[in-house]
């Protein structure tokens, strides 16, 4: 259905795109496999219209296709997906579908388009309601309604990129399904992504891209999780370091009875207590939006709790982010594009974010630039961020360095507790690798962390203690020894639970 | 575009790029008028030569020029300010206003001060005054959730119509005809920076305040937490940004700044509170924010020009007969293309 002959294109010096070629076919699913940097997202961009490549040429259902016109693009039957969505919050699913859509008249006839809506939902199971407001619907529907604005259109091709970093287990296996039935029906599907299970799982051939070239073609029955993982990386991926486990150390931070509501005034946490001892991993499993997010924000000072205590030493913190640092507390926000870092500001002012009032960063009122730099040029070295200086705008990195960043400044501090909220979403198995290491490495130095992540996997890798949340309350908490994948699965699901007696909520576990 | 995007297009530092736009939008706005000039018949070089004159001919009018961009200045550093921390602060010209009364009143107070300490002490009240008009609006915004568009706007009409109010009244020159203060004391006027010129110490003043804003901006920590708020309100949140009290402290810096400005109006140009002494200044400072990139560096050629183009406009209408309003005209083109120039660089440097 598409070739794709020779494609180039260089940034400057960069050279994402060194001349790769591309097939798909009809009624087909085809990976696309990269670290972050590897060129998947220009392809992509460079097949959709929105960047001009140097070189290259395309042919899309036998015909040619001009690059670098996305009107070209979408008038031949492509549609792109981006992993952040194209929609207006306010408006309903029909409204959305309609809007810049000339094939639906010049007159808005919504009762009509609602109704293709229902039918199309239907047909592929995306059970969406159209009068829905787009806003309000969970990420996993959001992206439904996306998918189905490209279906609509009369898009062959779908593009997905990275369609399932913001989605729960039970979204990305609904997701999957879609993904299936278009397939089934004779359309084809591009899907970019990090994760080798899903790819595995559900598409037909992998191309796996490494520093702008093809690494390799596989046709997924025949391949093997550590042969994808060896093209896209280039290497073998060392096994995690694993470490015999020892007596907990003493108390750090303890959460007492953490109530929190979110800005729409929903309770989300309901009583959420524990403690994480020193040199341990505390980690926490669960389904997107049960409270994890609200958690971490409030042990982080970035929101008030409505009921409970944090202590940090055995002494309660009381107040904002200010107390939290002062006593300590570092935090990896869940979302590091809006929230851990200011993209427009350069890697020396994102390395001092939070720490512009203190010395060496300010001295008698006036800002160190130099100190900040300096930091920065430190955080670079330690933490092998890729950047040309300190002065760029972060937003100018690759998500892996740009969560390189935040670390450098969390653990830049010497923090005696760590909350890392989703630290690895969206990175690149090498870049997942570095953050552990740096995780475990700061435990072992006797830290406390607290570890939120919606991957199980990599939950059951890097905990020494884990628990479940569901619904804004942890039930249950176990060791990674002890976990099966049905019992975990249950309790995410929130379909088990197992009160967590005062013993494994506090770090003793038998 | 609204101030508020603009904002974000230049959360980062680069000064070139907003000053290349600045050149270019100048640059097609002076053609633009040429047209409007020939289109009334009359002939555009000479008319730009007259103007060009009446701004830089003689030293005199260089005075003037500068003392019209005095308050250009000030009002447009605290505007910049504000902005860069997505404050939409519109509220310069009740700002201004109330700072010309402060100033007035104090004087007339004290005539008997020395001639140093006087015009200090009025600037100063000037200064109080317009931080307590810019603290209100701040204070409706975080109290009351009115958006600060709305309430730095309305309280421009409170500010002015106070100063009406009080010059028919209390303040007023009994039998003087209009609406304005009796003359204040000498002691009180701010000193002549050029013998034989109309030039005053505010120029001087207000590039102080330029440079001050700027290394507030750049080199503080406060200045360092206005920019992290108008780029990324979550990334601010999460950094311990109060946002609160950042409004407030820089809602009531960029007041105090127009109220300095106000109370030189009175004390180096007018000598007297007059009603409506400030003739859209406030006004004008959002478009010199903007034009100067929101940096406070920006708003000195931005300021200047603006002080120049007016004090060349009376010229040019002597000389060809083109009305002075072609010079309001040239302000607002300026500031169209400059702006058209420059979310056009920024959208170019985003692809």
């Amino acid at each position: 259905m598409l070739a794709m002959r020779g494609i180039v294109k260089s940034y400057g010096a960069v050279r994402a795109n060194r001349g790769i070629d591309l097939d798909v076919p009809a009624g087909a699913i085809v990976g696309l496999l990269g670290e972050n940097g590897s060129g998947k997202t220009t392809l992509m961009n460079v097949l959709y219209g929105l960047v001009r490549p140097d070189a290259g040429s395309a042919t899309f259902r036998g015909r040619p296709l001009p690059l670098g016109s996305p009107r070209a693009a979408l008038a031949a039957g492509i549609g792109m997906i981006h992993q952040h969505f194209m929609l207006v919050p306010a408006m309903s699913v029909t409204e959305n579908v309609m809007l810049g859509w000339r094939a639906a008249g010049s007159w808005l006839r919504a009762a009509a388009i609602a109704e293709r809506i229902v039918q199309a939902s239907r047909a592929y199971g995306l059970e969406l309601d159209p009068g829905a407001v787009v806003g309000m619907l969970p990420l996993g529907l959001q992206q439904r309604v996306e998918i189905l604005k490209a279906v609509l259109r009369g898009a062959d091709l779908l593009i997905l990129d990275e369609p399932t970093s913001s989605l729960s287990p039970p979204e990305v296996t609904a997701l999957l399904a879609v993904l299936r039935r278009l397939r089934d029906e004779g359309r084809s599907v591009i899907f970019i992504s990090h994760k080798l299970g899903e790819v595995l799982e559900v598409c037909d051939e992998v191309v796996v891209l490494r520093d702008g070239e093809v690494a390799g073609r596989r046709a997924v029955a025949g391949a093997s999780r550590e042969d994808l993982a060896r093209l896209m990386v280039g290497r073998d991926l060392p096994p995690p370091v694993e470490r015999a486990s020892r007596a907990p150390g003493a108390e750090i931070l303890v959460v007492a009875d953490l109530h929190a509501c979110d800005a729409a005034g929903v309770e989300r946490l309901r009583g959420v207590s524990f403690s994480v001892r020193a040199g341990e991993i505390f980690a926490i499993a669960g389904v997107d939006g049960n409270g994890q997010a609200e958690l971490a924000e409030v042990v982080g000072g970035v929101a008030p709790p409505t009921r409970g205590s944090v202590f940090v030493d055995g002494a309660e913190i009381v107040g904002g982010v200010a107390t939290r640092l002062a006593a300590g507390v570092a935090h990896v926000p869940a979302d590091r594009a809006s929230v851990g870092l200011v993209r427009d500001m350069t890697i020396a002012d994102n390395v001092v974010l939070r720490d512009v009032d203190r010395p060496p960063f300010c001295r008698r009122g006036w800002l160190d630039r130099d100190a900040a730099r300096e930091a920065a040029r430190r955080g670079i070295e330690a933490f092998d961020i890729r950047a040309e200086g300190v002065d760029v705008p972060v937003r100018t990195l690759s998500g892996g360095n740009q969560q390189k960043v935040i670390l450098a400044r969390e653990l830049g501090r010497g923090p005696r507790v760590l909350l890392a909220v989703q630290p690895t979403r969206g990175l690149d198995p090498g870049a997942t690798r570095f953050v552990i290491d740096r995780v475990r490495a700061l435990r072992d130095g006797g830290a406390a962390i607290l570890y939120v992540s919606t991957e199980l996997e990599e939950i059951l890798g890097v905990a020494d203690r884990l628990a479940v949340m569901h619904a804004g309350r942890l039930v249950g908490v176990m060791r990674p020894a002890d976990a099966d994948l049905t019992r975990l699965g249950l309790m995410m699901a929130g379909a088990l639970e197992e009160p967590p007696d005062a013993a494994a909520l506090y770090g003793v576990l038998a | 575009m609204t101030a508020a995007a603009l904002a974000r297009s230049f959360a980062v530092g680069g000064a070139a790029r907003p000053l290349a736009s600045a050149v270019l939008g100048i640059a097609v706005a002076l053609g633009t008028a040429a047209l409007l000039v020939l289109l009334s018949g009359r002939n555009p070089v000479v008319a730009y030569l007259a103007l060009l004159g009446g701004a830089v001919g003689t030293p005199d009018r260089v005075a003037v020029a500068l003392n019209k961009a005095t308050p250009y200045l000030l009002t447009g550093a605290g505007v910049a300010l504000c902005f860069r921390a997505r404050i939409v602060n519109i509220g310069a010209e009740g700002q201004i206003a109330l700072g010309g009364l402060a100033a007035t009143w104090l004087a007339l107070r004290l005539p008997q001060a020395p001639a140093v300490v006087l015009p200090v002490l009025c600037a100063l009240a000037g200064a109080g005054a317009g931080a307590v008009w810019g603290g209100l609006a701040a204070l409706v915004r975080l109290k009351r959730r009115v958006h600060e568009v709305l309430v730095t706007l309305l309280l421009n009409f409170v500010g002015v119509l106070i100063v009406g109010e009080v010059l028919h009244g209390e303040l007023g020159e009994p039998g003087a005809g209009f609406p304005q203060s009796p003359l204040l004391p000498a002691a009180g006027w701010l000193p002549r920076l050029v013998r034989g010129t109309d030039l005053h110490v505010g120029i001087l003043v207000a590039v102080a305040a330029v440079v001050a804003c700027h290394l507030v901006l750049w080199r503080t920590p406060f200045g360092f937490r206005l920019r992290v708020l108008g780029a990324s309100e979550g990334a601010a949140r999460y950094a311990g940004i109060g946002a609160a009290r950042a409004t407030l402290s820089v809602m009531m810096l960029a007041g105090a700044l127009a109220g300095v400005a106000g109370a030189i109006e009175v004390l180096g140009v007018h000598y007297r509170l007059i009603e409506g002494f400030s003739q859209g200044f406030g006004f004008a400072a959002v478009s010199i924010a903007l034009i100067g990139g929101l940096s406070p560096l920006g708003v000195l050629p931005a300021g200047l020009f603006f002080g120049f183009l007016e004090s060349g406009a009376l010229a040019m209408q002597r000389a060809v007969g083109v009305p002075t309003p072609l010079v309001s005209v040239i302000q607002g083109l300026t500031m169209i293309f400059v702006l058209a120039a420059m979310a056009l660089s920024a959208a170019r440097a985003r692809v």
